[in-house]
């Protein structure tokens, strides 16, 4: 017969440690109060472990990263931030309009993840991808409490219907701006003193299954057209003087990267459908020009003959293509790197760097790919742009948002600082 | 020679000796937290499954990922059925045992003796076949369903960037995803169920949905409640609290994530709701200010 006093903890039996008998469940004892109240904390548990282990979905999406040459934007969710690419400090922020008290109570909170875009005023287009769908145009020379650096609002469009994913494009004086909403907004940036609305809207097409074609990147324009992808597997051509749709392409496979025109006045644009496709621009006409191993996801980067892009392969890691334009042929086998690739790569005077999601930067050239840089942790998503003498590179679940490293790749500054 | 056709004489069946100190209970407890260890441990596998059910099921629906999200949760429903069904015959036993008359004569004359009282509980508890951990681990089993639908859905529609990339990384190579992507995300009057939902009703974004969430539950809770001769016992109010406290905790929870987890929790409250009819267990009167008391006997 077992001992009715125990030490160990035994279903039944009097646990001296505990003081109360598990399992056993009275009215009257302490016993039941203790398993009422294990009760309730399990539950209590339960719910919290839910409601964290929800938030493990992470962070909705990668930071928007930009520049004007001496200042670097980034939008890091809550706010965009203007950088000083030469110290790293930050020299203004935006979060979006001031509310407090009781007018804060119920607002959709704002996400800041596109890259914000300078027009040739000086403003910063800053679109807010949270619920509000708002888009700002702020004027970074018109601060007025230097001591709360935040630029004014000049104008502020509301009018989307869905979530700012993809950068918007100055073509002249107007600024396109694709939606996940399946619409081209077209504003108008001539007197972006005063409130502006959308002067023209551009619903494309629906999408497949009769949804609006998400628009998560920005179009490129030849200063006639403008050439717009869509995740809902859709290259489309628009006449920029009419506004029409000039053609409209299916590849049978999502587009998240966007297209680039190359040096041969082609369109190339992968897909999902792990195809490079080129485009004749004028009439629409397209073949696939290479096989990939995986989904292509950034948008290639063209430079004189030479394109250049990423792939993803579930559960390999991703691939670096250098492809040749005027050969038609790869310039050398795929280098593999040891992650997926989503951001574009960056051409620099002596060889090619790519980010990785891992965090690691290569740097690849005619010999093969070097490791150029490796953070101790966070992921890369968003593609690395030169400023000033500076690469910055952006990581999300890292101790900084940005890290400027110099032309060896040794880290020169980050962001925050001190980190 | 022997001939493989010999008749050996068969050996009398034993049954099968469970080592000093366990039993069947202990066993089944064991089998369940070493299941949840596995799901946990095999994270990334448990949502990759999932995540590729619910893509099949989208698939073969005709594409519309409202309709994927309630069949899945028919499928679970359907899965967890017998689990179900035990964690209501646990609960129901767990009651009777509260107003046996037995137990309440015991609880009066070992009122001072809490060792003795508590070995008269076990000793009850295996005359009557009671497991007091009945009721909830076959609510513990469903935690990590719960857990990984939260990203399943999150990652299937690919409302963002981020989701569908890591989309990519949990879709099977056999269901060639690449013409599927991205997954048709509206349903009903919602735009995006991988989103909160938000219906603006005359200037005022109203979450529907999520209060949908909350009186379905409320209703669920209530309905289902074990009846009790009295209700000022301790698990009659912690019933009673539950009834309160969970419609409150998924309303918030279904205001702040994808609106098709919403459509996850109210079909799997309907559905609830339909089981425990089906097993005579429904007290509708519990929905009455006055008949919280009222007690319904099961069907056999």
């Amino acid at each position: 017969m077992a001992p009715l006093r125990d030490r160990r903890w035994r279903p039944g039996v009097y646990c001296a440690v505990i003081r109360s008998t598990p399992g056993a469940m009275t009215p009257f004892d302490r016993s039941t109060i203790f398993s009422m109240r294990k009760k309730i904390l399990l539950v209590a548990v339960s719910l919290l472990a839910v409601v964290l282990l929800s938030g493990c979905t992470g962070s909705t999406t990668w930071f928007g990263l930009s520049t004007s040459g001496d200042v670097a934007y980034l939008a890091n969710n809550t706010a965009v931030h203007a950088i000083d690419v030469k110290t790293g400090a930050e020299l203004w922020s935006f979060s979006g309009e001031a509310s407090s008290g009781i007018f804060s109570f119920g607002k959709s909170p704002k996400l800041f993840v596109v890259s914000p875009i300078v027009t040739a005023d000086g403003l910063v287009i800053i679109s807010n991808s949270g619920n509000d769908h708002d888009m700002y145009a702020v004027n970074p020379k018109d601060i007025p409490d230097p001591q709360k650096p935040i630029p004014n609002i000049v104008w502020k469009f509301t009018n989307a219907k869905g979530h700012w994913i993809a950068a918007p494009l100055i073509v002249g004086d107007h600024l396109f701006a694709p939606n996940s909403d399946g619409k081209i907004y077209v504003l108008d940036l001539k007197d972006g003193q005063s409130v502006k609305t959308a002067i023209k809207i551009i619903e494309p097409f629906k999408g497949i299954d009769g949804q609006p074609g998400r628009l998560w990147t920005q179009p490129v324009s030849d200063g006639k057209r403008l050439y717009v992808t869509s995740l809902d597997h859709s290259v489309f051509a628009i006449d920029l003087e009419t506004y029409e749709i000039v053609w409209h392409k299916d590849l049978g496979g999502a587009i998240p990267g966007g297209p680039v025109l190359g040096s041969d006045g082609m369109l190339y644009v992968g897909s999902f459908a792990k195809q490079l496709e080129r485009f004749d621009p004028a009439t629409g006409e397209h073949k696939p020009v290479l096989d990939t191993n995986g989904w292509i996801w950034g948008t290639p980067v063209a430079d004189g003959d030479n394109l250049y892009f990423g792939d993803i392969v579930s559960g390999v890691g991703g691939y670096f293509y250098s492809y040749n334009t005027k050969t038609g042929k790869l310039n050398s086998d795929p280098v593999k790197l040891d992650s997926e690739i989503t951001a574009s790569p960056l051409v620099l005077p002596d060889h090619i760097l790519v980010a990785t999601e891992a965090g690691k930067v290569y740097a690849i050239n005619a010999e093969g790919s070097t490791l150029w840089f490796e953070p101790t942790k966070g992921k890369e998503y968003t593609t690395p742009i030169v400023a000033g003498d500076s690469v910055l590179v952006s990581y999300i679940e890292s101790d900084y948002y940005l890290i400027a490293l110099d032309n060896n790749g040794h880290k020169k500054w980050t962001f925050p600082a001190g980190k | 020679m022997k001939h493989t056709n010999d008749k050996t004489p068969a050996l009398p069946t034993q049954p099968v000796q469970l080592p000093q100190g366990f039993s069947t209970e202990t066993i089944k407890t064991i089998a369940v937290v070493g299941l949840l260890v596995l799901a946990f441990a095999n994270w990334s596998s448990v949502i990759g499954i999932m995540v590729n059910a619910m893509i099949f099921i989208y698939r073969i629906v005709g594409h519309n990922f409202g309709i994927a999200i309630i069949l899945f949760t028919i499928l679970i429903r359907v899965i967890t059925w017998p689990l179900n069904a035990q964690q209501m015959k646990g609960a129901s036993a767990m009651q009777e045992f509260q107003n046996d008359k037995e137990w309440q004569a015991i609880q009066k004359k070992y009122a001072k003796d809490k060792e003795k009282l508590a070995q008269e509980q076990m000793r009850i508890y295996r005359e009557k076949g009671i497991n007091p951990f009945g009721s909830c681990l076959p609510t513990l089993i469903q935690f990590p369903i719960l857990f990984a639908l939260i990203p399943t859905i999150t990652y299937a529609i690919g409302s963002t960037p981020l989701s569908l990339l890591k989309l990519s990384s949990y879709v099977y190579q056999f269901q060639n995803v690449a013409s599927l992507l991205p997954l048709k995300s509206n349903f009903l009057w919602m735009a995006d169920l991988g989103l909160p939902e938000r219906t603006t009703l005359f200037g005022f974004a109203i979450p529907i949905l999520a209060i949908i969430v909350g009186l379905t539950t409320y209703v669920q809770t209530k309905l289902t409640m074990p009846p009790s001769a009295d209700p000022n016992d301790q698990a009659a109010q912690t019933s009673k609290m539950m009834g309160l406290y969970m419609p409150v905790m998924l309303f918030f929870f279904s205001l702040n994530y994808a609106s098709g987890l919403a459509v996850y929790f109210i079909t799997s409250n309907l559905l609830a709701i339909a089981q425990y009819s089906m097993m005579g267990r429904v007290n509708w009167r519990n929905l009455l200010p006055s008949g919280q008391s009222q007690v319904q006997k099961p069907k056999k």
